[in-house]
């Protein structure tokens, strides 16, 4: 150390003044660096935190991931469509087809397979309650391990109109509907429906099944969730030479089908059940003989306040009712005229607009693990989230 | 060639004759009647068909493609990983994978003898997805509530070891009619 301090000394001894100056502003310029260097040092991260969600937005989206290269393991991304981050995630076991979000908001509902060996060993069924507001799991709710295990789509599940009544298409292969009641949050009964499929609700105590002669089966539930009253509407349908596809979309009392061949049929509720309203042509002669079709997954959504119809679109004639679109046409639906044609900036097969005044459209595909968001006024893309989850599917604006 | 025919003629007949000395009508037509039923029920055996020498050659001119191609004949309405790329074939699992018991069939149109036949989709289970060549085509395919002729179903429902999927095979049932 004296060494060191006497051979500084004698250095400052032979500088000369105006070397001293330039001396002096090195060595200010050095302190000042080094004071701002010590600024910048970042203070240590507090340990074990967790991101809390932010206030919920009507533009926030649950993107579906049936996971069909990882089947146990299924899952839901929560994307807030304006600033295009995801914002967590829930793990949601085998086969899985969507969450369902009750208007209430605060809870998910998430009917879930699981196997006690991962793909082997015993199956059980559940539907796990989660708090919206943290993603976690707070119930498990036991049902029969009868839950179909089928290509996701809506109709798949779904609750009454009051939130009250969770129902669950079974297919064993024998169709029955699983009733939870989210009050008590019990498993109540199973439901037969035999030679009918899947659930669409019209009422807080009133749903329908599609049956494979093409009539409705209509049910009522009483306020215990067993049957009251189940009738069988007339055939309504070809379901030969162009049966509808069953991913259908509400609008008040009227769910929306499109046929195979682009023919629209309203289902209307009434007091007491439901009819057939007038059909009309998504596609005009012309555009049916240059092969468009819809298709895909969930090609249809319907914005409630604009009653504006949303579809996803392909040339491929007939019997390419899964294909994806690379157009989306939207839909007047008291003119039934097209009106705006958005160009979609990836090939999609499902697709889910949200319900406020300024609207957004979500797209998505199996094929193309990203989520586009467009402004769904005026079709303008906006952003993606690229990549996101596995194989999406159904996407639920909660 | 006219003595050989007679030659012939005079053996048959000759056979024939004996045979009319040594049995019964009755007889005789009921041995014939249980030799038919014998001969039509060898085949109905499902062991006996699985080995059949007559089975379709997935490749072959008969059974013209690639059974591990999506255009494959056989796969018009075949929706999943196809088990031809997954250690089994056409027709049959991979090792370890149970053949679903319940399916759904397409008819699919042979390019080789102009026949259509029907398809019998089964799925093979009890393993995660094989997750080689996946394949979705939907000839003839139906929505959900129509189940036997929709392929948006696990076919996995219903056997033994659970609703676990792995891949599908497209076995010929037979001609459709």
């Amino acid at each position: 150390m004296s060494t060191s301090e006497h051979g500084t000394l004698r250095r400052s001894d032979v500088i000369q003044p105006r070397g001293r100056a330039w001396a002096c502003a090195a060595l200010a310029l050095a302190a000042a660096v080094s004071g701002a260097t010590a600024r910048a040092q970042l203070p240590p991260d507090p340990a074990g935190t967790i991101e809390p969600l932010p206030p919920a937005s009507p533009h926030w989206v649950w993107v579906n991931d049936v996971a069909f290269f990882a089947f146990p393991d299924g899952r839901a991304f929560l994307v807030d469509g304006d600033s295009g981050k995801m914002l967590g995630m829930l793990s949601t076991g085998y086969s899985f087809t969507g969450v369902v979000a009750p208007k209430a908001r605060g809870l998910i509902y998430s009917p879930e397979s699981y196997f006690s060996r991962g793909t082997r060993g015993a199956r059980t069924d559940v539907v796990t309650i989660y708090d919206a507001t943290r993603l976690v799991p707070v119930v498990e709710i036991e049902i029969p391990p009868k839950r179909a295990s089928v290509m996701p789509m809506p109709g798949a599940q779904a609750l009454t109109d009051d939130d009250r009544f969770l129902l669950i298409y079974n297919y064993t292969p024998a169709q029955s509907l699983t009733v939870v009641d989210t009050r008590s949050r019990k498993f109540v009964g199973e439901i037969e429906i035999a030679g009918c499929a899947l659930v669409y609700p019209t009422g807080p105590r009133t749903f329908f099944s599609i049956c494979g002669d093409g009539a409705l089966l209509v049910t009522t539930l009483t306020d215990e969730g067993k049957v009251a009253r189940s009738t069988r509407t007339a055939a309504f349908m070809d379901v030969l030479n162009d049966p509808l596809t069953e991913k259908g979309v509400r609008r008040g009392d009227t769910w929306l089908f499109a046929s195979f061949e682009g023919m629209l049929h309203p289902l209307r509720s009434t007091p007491t059940g439901v009819e057939a309203a007038p059909t009309w042509p998504l596609f005009t002669p012309q555009e049916l003989t240059q092969h468009w079709r819809t298709g895909g997954l969930q090609h249809l959504a319907v914005h409630g306040g604009s009653g504006r119809l949303f579809a996803i679109v392909h040339q491929g004639g007939p019997e390419t009712h899964k294909d994806l679109g690379n157009q989306v046409w939207v839909y007047d639906l008291v003119s039934h005229r097209r009106v705006q044609t958005v160009a979609m900036r990836n090939k999609v097969g499902s697709i889910q607009v949200s319900q406020d005044p300024q609207p957004l459209l979500f797209a998505c595909s199996l094929e193309n693990n990203r989520l586009d968001i467009y402004d769904a006024t005026s079709g303008k893309y906006l952003r993606s989230v690229d990549p996101l989850g596995l194989t999406p599917t159904v996407l639920v604006t909660p | 060639m006219p003595d050989r025919r007679s030659s012939i003629d005079a053996r048959v007949e000759r056979l024939a004759r004996d045979m009319a000395q040594r049995v019964s009508r009755r007889s005789f037509i009921g041995s014939i009647g249980a030799l038919l039923c014998g001969a039509a029920s060898v085949p109905l055996l499902p062991v006996a068909r699985g080995e059949s020498p007559a089975r379709a050659s997935p490749g072959t001119g008969a059974d013209p493609g690639d059974p591990q191609t999506c255009e494959y004949w056989r796969h018009c309405a075949i929706d999943g990983f196809l088990c031809a790329c997954c250690g089994g074939s056409a027709h049959s699992c991979p090792p370890g994978t149970e053949p679903s018991a319940i399916t759904w069939v397409g008819t699919c149109h042979n390019p080789a003898d102009g026949h259509d036949y029907i398809i019998s989709y089964n799925d093979c289970c009890g393993k995660s997805e094989c997750g080689r060549c996946l394949c979705n085509r939907n000839e003839d395919d139906k929505p959900l509530y129509m189940p036997f002729k929709s392929n948006d179903y696990n076919w996995c429902a219903g056997s033994k070891v659970g609703i676990s999927y792995h891949c599908s095979t497209a076995r010929i049932v037979g001609i459709a009619k």
